[in-house]
């Protein structure tokens, strides 16, 4: 379907730990200015296939291709174009945020000059702070350290581990701003690994979501979300015989629970309008149709179910 | 006429024979304190000397670099050494005095004549006398005809025999004073010093068996004799000329 | 790129306080050896030497900067190698503690790069260790008890060197010294790699240390076949500089062997380090 360039190309990734398969069969695809949902619950695998891309971690079985190029074979060519937080970024204690970088700078393969280590000190904010010393910092101070190293090399490939861990609502912002702008205005890809539905739903436009090391979905957001079911809630004045008109029609199976003047339905987006047209039809008034996608519910579920 | 010039010839012949005689067959004197004071009254002459001295050690657990010290000297049996860089001097040898020997009580015994390195010496054991002083027996190989001790064989407590070999030579057409002395002594286990690691991880070690003989060389040069040095001289400690 | 990872790495060591305990530590021993040495020195020269000193009349003196180079130089044999082991085994494993390996190893840099780089930047400390020793050990000597000529006693001989034939031989013998150390180095090197605590390779890299010491020490048969296999043996080769004649196959087999070690670890370390999953 995809005609677009292929940044990340995996397949059949497996990673044994003693007996226990962390990634078991793994393959997906991240395509050219994609920003890449990669979700899944603890344990899932997440944080093990990000080290695998970044050559942390070797695997036991399977392929990883980045820009094309075989991630074995060409890892220093392949690495000065990503850029990565894994995990709680971590940094060294002794060193002031600017030696920090300018140490990484040297090693990124690329040309980081003093300049563009004080630009991006400016970007995420930290620019007053880069002579103290990094263990003066607090977590949020660090967790935007940490995109800055990812950052100032300029790669066209950004893979990140629950960024916005530790920010406040409005660090938050600017993270997800930030990445929409690599994305739109720079053309960059982005692999991002959250536990935040919230956040891959704003800005992702791919997604997977693995459990056990395995592949539970993959596709588009868009595509994933409208094809799940939400929970939407419709006040009734007459409950009764709302429930009268519900046990004998097709919408039975759908219905979740009810209490007081609510009755809960599992629609999926296009069959809430019908159903309160079905409602409206047969003289049933409707005070409210409250749509609440628990996005951890479907999360969970998706999760639950699959596997 | 001629009986009376027959019998003096005849006790000229007779007087000449036993002249020759008694010279042939006891030249020297076989009193051993006869000997001694001979050596003695030589040895005052020389009132007080500084010389050069060149020290050659041949102990075979001692690797050391030839030393080269001044040596001063006075009556009866001062020693003051001084020397560029360390120097490792053997006592005995060094703080010989026969004066010093020979000024406490002793026995001497006059034993043989013996001839060493081609010289007709006369043999004299001593034997002091009084529980002070180290030295057990001594035996001095004397040149009478120039009232000098040749060689000395010493038996001192607790480190045991060393035997001295003295050559002269004649300074300022007046003194006769050492100029090389060869000093022969038994290396004892005792001698040798405590390590500081403790462990003998080099075996480098040329010393086998318990008892060998070393062997210290000293030559002597550029004396000055008699130049009055003084007492004070030897009160310093022996040490570095710098 | 090697150039730059090793200075990058020396400016890591050296940005560290720890690094500086070794540094002071030796400015300190030297300092309380020496003036023990001032007070005490001419007494213990002269107890060891007392035998001599019966049969031989000591002309100068023996007690000098050479002669307590010397007596440090023994001394230093188990302190020096925790001094070393301080930073050697924080160079793997203290990466892994501050969980730092994820921005390092996440680069064009290969492991190889990385770990070599660390490896010769410890080197590089362990060598100026050892010459921070000689500048301290010789320059105080020179200043407080001029220099002399050097008396050495070993098990079955006794040499007294002259002062013109020291100096080179303490160049070698702190160059030797410095070969040993890099044993050690790479020993806590190694066992840095195997662990995520820099606590672990010290004590570690110590105990082996100590235990071939010791059963070097003693003399019960079974443990002196063993002697020759064990590397401590080998540090102390130093000694046979101050020899004469100098066994120079006894010496360059000595130098064979650390060097040997030290290419052992450092291709051990290589092997596992390349392999290994970073999981810190």
């Amino acid at each position: 379907m995809n005609t677009e360039e292929k940044i990340i190309e995996i397949k059949g990734l497996t990673k044994k730990f003693k007996d226990v398969k962390a990634v078991d069969e793994l393959s997906l695809n991240v395509y050219k200015g994609d920003i890449f949902g990669f979700l899944g619950p603890n344990g899932a695998g997440k944080s093990t296939t990000i080290r695998m891309l970044l050559t942390l971690i070797r695997p036991n079985a399977g392929n990883i291709k980045l820009f094309g190029k075989n991630l074995n074979k060409e890892r220093a060519l392949i690495l000065r174009d990503v850029g990565a937080i894994v995990e709680k970024p971590d940094f060294y204690n002794y060193l002031s945020a600017y030696k920090n970088l300018e140490i990484l700078g040297r090693i990124s393969g690329k040309e980081v000059s003093s300049n563009r280590i004080m630009e991006i000190l400016e970007t995420v904010g930290l620019k007053e702070r880069r002579t103290s010393k990094v263990k003066t910092y607090s977590h949020g101070m660090k967790q935007r350290l940490g995109i800055a190293q990812a950052l100032m090399h300029d790669p066209d490939l950004i893979i990140l581990d629950e960024p916005t861990t530790g920010l406040d609502p409005q660090g938050m912002k600017e993270i997800r701003d930030l990445i929409i702008h690599l994305r739109d205005e720079k053309n960059k890809t982005i692999f991002l690994s959250s536990h935040l539905l919230s956040e891959v739903e704003q800005i992702a436009n791919r997604m997977i979501i693995i459990n056990k090391g395995k592949t539970v979905v993959e596709g588009y957001v868009q595509d994933l979300l409208n094809s799940t079911e939400l929970k939407v809630t419709f006040e009734v004045d007459d409950l009764d015989s709302a429930k009268q008109l519900i046990n004998q029609s097709r919408w039975d199976n759908k219905v979740e629970s009810f209490s007081n003047n609510k009755l809960i339905f599992n629609l999926s987006s296009e069959e809430i309008a019908k159903l309160n047209k079905y409602f409206v039809d047969n003289d049933i008034s409707v005070s409210a149709v409250i749509p609440t996608r628990s996005l951890e519910e479907y999360f969970l579920k998706i999760t639950v179910d699959k596997v | 006429m001629q009986m009376k010039t027959m019998s003096k010839l005849k006790f000229v012949f007779l007087f000449l024979m036993f002249f020759i005689t008694v010279n042939e067959f006891s030249p020297q004197s076989t009193d051993p304190d006869e000997i001694l004071e001979g050596v003695k009254e030589a040895f005052t002459k020389i009132e007080d000397y500084e010389v050069d001295i060149r020290v050659i050690i041949d102990v075979d657990f001692l690797k050391v670099p030839d030393s080269e010290a001044k040596l001063y000297f006075k009556q009866p049996n001062k020693i003051h050494v001084e020397s560029e860089k360390f120097a490792l001097l053997p006592r005995q040898g060094l703080d010989f005095s026969p004066l010093g020997l020979l000024s406490g009580k002793y026995t001497a015994l006059y034993e043989q004549e013996d001839t060493i390195r081609n010289i007709p010496t006369s043999v004299v054991k001593i034997i002091p006398l009084g529980n002070d002083g180290d030295i057990i027996l001594s035996t001095f190989w004397v040149d009478q005809s120039r009232n000098l001790i040749i060689r000395v064989e010493s038996t001192k407590k607790p480190t045991g025999t060393f035997t001295i070999d003295f050559t002269y030579e004649k300074y300022d057409d007046y003194y006769e004073l050492p100029s090389k002395m060869e000093f022969t002594f038994t290396v004892d286990r005792m001698m040798f010093p405590r390590g500081m690691d403790g462990q003998a991880d080099d075996e480098d070690s040329n010393y086998k068996s318990d008892s060998k003989t070393g062997k210290v060389y000293i030559t002597y040069t550029n004396y000055e004799v008699n130049q009055g040095l003084p007492d004070e001289l030897f009160e310093t400690e022996n040490h570095e000329s710098k | 790129m090697m150039t730059g990872l090793i200075k990058i790495e020396l400016y890591k060591i050296f940005k560290k306080w720890r690094t500086y305990i070794g540094f002071i530590a030796i400015g300190l021993l030297v300092a309380i050896i020496q003036t023990a040495m001032v007070f005490e020195g001419q007494k213990s020269l002269d107890f060891m030497t007392r035998n001599l000193q019966d049969s031989f009349l000591f002309v100068g003196n023996l007690l000098n900067g050479f002669f307590i180079s010397y007596l440090i130089l023994n001394m230093l044999a188990v302190h020096i190698p925790f001094l070393i082991t301080l930073v050697a085994g924080d160079l793997l494993a203290g990466e892994s503690t501050a969980g730092t390996y994820r921005i390092l190893l996440t680069r064009p840099v290969s492991r190889m790069q990385v770990l070599t780089s660390k490896f010769i930047a410890g080197n590089i400390y362990t060598f100026s260790l050892i010459l921070w020793l000689a500048i301290v050990s010789l320059g105080i000597g020179a200043i407080l008890f001029g220099f002399g000529e050097l008396i050495v006693i070993k098990s079955s001989t006794v040499i007294i060197f002259d002062r013109n034939d020291v100096l080179w031989r303490f160049l070698l013998a702190y160059g030797f010294a410095a070969l040993g150390m890099s044993v050690v180095c790479s020993l806590a090197f190694f066992f840095s790699s195997l662990v995520e605590n820099a606590i672990g390779p010290i004590v570690a890299t110590m105990a082996v240390i100590i235990v071939f010491v010791i059963v070097s020490a003693i003399n019960i048969e079974i443990f002196s076949s063993i002697k020759p296999y064990l590397f401590t043996n080998y540090i102390l080769s130093w000694r046979l500089i101050f020899s004469d004649p100098i066994n120079t196959s006894k010496l360059l087999n000595a130098v064979l062997i650390l060097l040997g070690h030290i290419v052992l670890l450092y291709g051990v370390t290589a092997f596992i380090f390349k392999r290994k999953d970073i999981l810190s």
